[in-house]
């Protein structure tokens, strides 16, 4: 194409040399100097005032850590543009594109930076990052288990492994979709600028950031030897670890997540394009506005959780001790309460954008769209009324177990229909097998076995042989391991050729494929064998009669790992030298593919109207999400431009 | 377009003028008969698989836990084999040959939007099967949460990281559970510090002990044997070393075992439901593990 005057790009934009004030002086290295700093200020201060009392090392450890995460945040940025803003210096248009990143090249990624494809890269790389820690520590819990009586780990840290291990992959998990692709790809896909507050875009992610530390400073703090659904009492007697794992989950959940759903909700609701009604958004967009909203019922209990937790510790209140006239079982409530709409807030958008790679790859439009939508409404709807399910053998209301029974089986139903939606859009398609699909395919054989092995566990009788046991363990690891990672898996080879402007190597790609299908059922399917012999969860010794379960597992475990790092190989290698990849590689409708690559600041040249969904496979129509790329003044977008432009039928 | 020739081809499509091919040579015959051998292997594996796998199971809540999976199983292989053999089919038959290394997409497939009947039948079946699964688990439920009169009362307690049995009105305090075949048992656990999971694995029962709290589960053991007791809640340190021994005997041992306790032989009899002339005073013939067994180094 040839454009007579190329439109100024605003990336190109000159700025002053004063631009961005203060943020020209912040990032990471800055925020890190700072929390350290501010720190250092209150475990002295809060040491000199309360080591000795009653629960001082608890006080000082919350002081302390809660000052690391306010430092870090004052240091990278986040609380510049509301100080201006209450001291009356409000941004000016320049400051505002020096905080988008223009002119600082790759040094944006270091910092405080509100273009929402930054912030996406940055996800991207933090998830990657927390899914090799994670990852490193699951080998390590294999590790032990190689052998009945293994000394590599004493019992200690190997509980602290198995609490970490869990918390870190329940953060990875959760930002994994919504991180990178509901920042980076969804404003795009509904014809956005950016998200609908890019602040608190950028603060989201750093807030993760800063409230990864305080998780991995339990290993030096006495470790927190609970599982990551810290149950009180134990909990509540735990070493000091326990109060910087708080404050991780306080920081992560009681913040980060509920910002960015919002944002993700607001994006949604109020920037989409012109003519993009709500039945014409890409329903990536569905999944993670459901997801979004689920998020914000979930994580408040969270939130509340924790700081209850931290007021047992720290003040000597008992709200979880039975002991001093609390209840253990207020604590599995309001987790639960979390607990169960969280793994839907994991797995649903990696799903929708599963239907988006079904649609792309199978040539077809997303079959029965309107299903789609009502199964993730379902879903989130009986998500929020299904928590005591992980309660049927605790004791705790045995007479409510059939009403949980019912909502928990009653989920089975929408999620049915997702099922029914991915392969509805195969039926008859013309199947482009390349790497996007191959997790596709993977997906549907590891999901159906999670959800029939779900089954079992929905049932009260069968549940109290498998609950608190290794068979568990292997069902949610089918689910959000071999369900809502290999789908965000897809969605990372869908979508990677738009994120870095290359094009993944699918030949290592593929290798990974492989090695992570087969080794993840070696790995789990020897976790299915301990169940059903007995093994109980969490446990870093065990009864000879499991050894060859556990060894079929753990060599599996090992494969698997090797089949992620060939992955990361792949990753890394295509993002410094792969091939450069083309606007649309996939040849797909969606609007993220209408724009060029790498996408300039603001996404769109021109503003787009859209006169269709996205999904007009083989209705010999032109193209309904168009962004008319060539015209280089907004102003020639005929207002009324839906009417008169051809448009492909709207389902 | 030799690749839609192909296409067509494999595909064997019914043409609006052209004769029907036979069912079995359209792709739904074909996914049919795929369907067909993938439900049976799934039947196959859930009727036979469960029975090998679980641990030696020990009373008629134990069978639950068997019957369930088996159950189940069944009833879910043909959903599940349904999504594999569409999946499966795809692959061979929907797959243009090299379209995985193509730069270029293949053509379009057809603009299906949905189809409402099949959608509405998919969510019909699938809440039928919601409501066996629920009536099934209903039924198993509220069978097992019957009370029997006379049944043998044992108190449970846990601590970090041990398991204390009570036998009220004996005296007997142990630390390996027996329990006298074909008896029911109430089993009233709690915690003294924090929460541990007590778990007859083959039995099928199980229950939280909470501090501060009674919680009360019930089997009947019918089956001689020995078991191992298992905290399946994570409860610090050494949770990995929190099981112990226990077994299934005949009323007259567990009388017999009563009095090596230390029972005096009236209450051994009549907590084991037996004649007390049937026991030997200050026995030591049990077949059991010594008392105060932590079961630790098993």
């Amino acid at each position: 194409m040839s454009i007579a005057t190329a439109p100024l790009l605003l990336e190109d934009t000159p700025l002053g040399p004063k631009a961005g004030g203060l943020y020209r002086r912040q990032n990471a290295l800055v925020g890190l100097i700072a929390g350290v700093v501010l720190a250092a200020i209150g475990w002295v201060i809060s040491h000199a005032l309360l080591q000795g009392s009653n629960w001082g090392s608890d006080m000082v450890v919350t002081v302390t850590l809660t000052c690391w995460v306010i430092g870090f945040n004052i240091g990278i940025g986040t609380f510049n543009a509301p100080f201006r803003w209450v001291v009356g210096k409000d941004s000016t248009r320049e400051d505002e594109l020096y905080g988008a990143g223009v002119g600082q090249g790759a040094a944006r990624y270091w910092k405080y930076c509100t273009d929402h494809k930054v912030v996406g890269t940055q996800y991207f790389v933090l998830v990657m990052v927390l899914f090799a820690i994670g990852g490193t520590l699951a080998m390590m819990i294999r590790t032990q288990l190689i052998t009945a009586h293994s000394s590599f780990l004493s019992p200690g840290t190997y509980n602290n492994i198995v609490t970490i291990h869990g918390m870190i992959m329940i953060i990875a998990t959760i930002i994994m979709v919504s991180g990178p692709f509901a920042n980076f790809i969804l404003p795009i896909m509904i014809g956005a600028k950016d998200m609908a507050f890019p602040r608190l875009n950028a603060m989201s992610l750093w807030v993760v950031v800063s409230a990864v530390p305080p998780l991995l400073a339990t290993f030096v703090l006495g470790g927190v030897d609970t599982g990551w659904t810290t149950y009180a009492p134990l909990s509540v007697q735990a070493p000091p670890a326990m109060d910087a794992f708080a404050i991780c989950i306080i920081t992560f959940a009681g913040v980060s997540v509920t910002v960015a759903g919002i944002n993700t909700i607001v994006t949604v609701s109020t920037m989409r394009a012109k003519g993009m009604t709500m039945s014409r958004v890409p329903i990536f967009a569905w999944g993670s506005v459901v997801s979004a909203a689920l998020g914000l019922y979930a994580m408040p209990a969270f939130l509340t959780a924790m700081s209850m937790m931290i007021t047992d510790r720290a003040t000597g209140t008992s709200f979880f001790v039975n002991q001093l006239g609390g209840a253990g079982w207020l604590w599995e409530n309001v987790f639960w309460t979390m607990g169960h709409p969280e793994v839907y807030v994991i797995l649903l958008p990696g799903t929708a954008a599963l239907m988006e790679i079904a649609s792309t790859f199978s040539r077809k439009p997303v079959f029965a769209y309107k299903a789609a939508v009502a199964a993730f409404v379902g879903i989130g709807s009986l998500a929020i009324m299904v928590w005591a399910h992980h309660m049927f053998t605790t004791g705790w209301a045995p007479n409510l177990a059939t009403p949980f029974m019912l909502t928990t089986e009653l989920i089975s139903i929408p999620t049915g229909v997702i099922f029914l939606v991915l392969i509805g859009t195969i039926w008859k398609g013309s199947i482009w097998a390349r790497l996007p699909m191959y997790f596709l395919y993977l997906f549907l054989w590891n999901f159906i076995i999670g959800g029939v092995t779900g089954i079992y566990l929905s049932d009260v009788p069968a549940d109290q042989f498998f609950h608190g046991n290794m068979f568990t363990t292997a069902h949610f690891h089918y689910t959000l391991l071999g369900g809502a990672m290999i789908a965000a898996t897809g969605a990372v080879c869908y979508w990677f050729p738009k994120m870095t402007g290359r094009m993944l190597n699918e030949r290592i790609g593929k290798t990974a494929f492989w090695f992570i299908a087969i080794a993840f059922q070696v790995t789990y399917f020897g976790q299915f064998w301990e169940g059903f012999q007995g093994m109980p969860r969490r446990i870093a010794f065990y009864d000879p009669i499991f050894l060859r379960a556990n060894q079929m597992s753990t060599i599996g475990a090992y494969f698997l790992m090797l089949g992620w790092m060939i992955l990361l190989a792949a990753i890394i290698v295509s993002w410094r030298n792969g091939k450069i990849a083309p606007a649309n590689p996939w040849h797909a409708k969606s609007l993220e593919w209408k724009v060029q690559t790498p996408v300039p600041l603001e996404n769109f040249l021109v503003d787009p109207v859209v006169t269709s969904d996205p999904y007009t496979y083989g209705e010999g129509v032109p193209d309904g999400q168009n962004q008319p790329s060539a015209a280089p003044e907004p102003e020639l977008v005929p207002a009324g431009a839906s009417e008169s432009t051809s448009g492909g039928g709207a389902s | 377009m030799s690749f839609e020739q192909q296409f067509d081809a494999i595909e064997n499509e019914i043409t609006e003028e052209g004769d029907a091919p036979p069912f079995f040579s359209r792709p739904g015959g074909k996914i049919f008969i795929i369907w067909l051998v993938f439900t049976a292997i799934g039947v196959v594996i859930g009727v036979f698989a469960p029975h090998h796998l679980l641990p030696g199971l020990q009373s008629g809540t134990g069978s639950d836990v068997w019957a369930t999976i088996v159950f189940f199983t069944v009833l879910a292989a043909p959903v599940a084999a349904f999504v594999y053999a569409l999946a499966f089919y795809s692959l061979l038959a929907w797959r243009p040959k090299k379209s995985g290394s193509s730069d270029e997409p293949p053509p379009d497939g057809p603009p299906q939007r949905g189809n409402g009947p099949l959608t509405i039948l998919w969510v019909g079946i699938s809440t039928l099967l919601v409501i066996v699964l629920l009536v099934w688990g209903m039924t198993v439920w509220s069978s097992q949460q019957v009370a029997h009169d006379g049944a043998l009362q044992v108190n449970v307690t846990g601590q970090q990281w041990l398991w204390t049995y009570e036998y009220p009105g004996t005296g007997v305090t142990s630390r390996t559970l027996e329990l006298p075949q074909d008896r029911p048992v109430e089993f009233n656990v709690t915690a003294l510090d924090v929460i541990h999971g007590f778990w007859l694995d083959t039995m099928g029962i199980q229950t939280d002990a909470n501090p501060n709290e009674n919680t009360v589960i019930r089997t009947t053991p019918t089956t001689l044997g020995g078991f191992v007791v298992r905290c399946s809640q994570l409860c610090g340190l050494n949770h990995a070393f929190m099981n112990n021994k226990g077994s299934v005997v005949t009323p007259t041992q567990f009388g017999n075992w009563l009095v090596s306790q230390g029972a005096t032989t009236s209450a051994a009899a009549k907590s084991a439901d037996v004649p007390e002339s049937s026991l030997t005073p200050s026995s030591t013939s049990t077949t059991t593990a010594a008392p105060m067994n932590t079961g630790a180094s098993q």
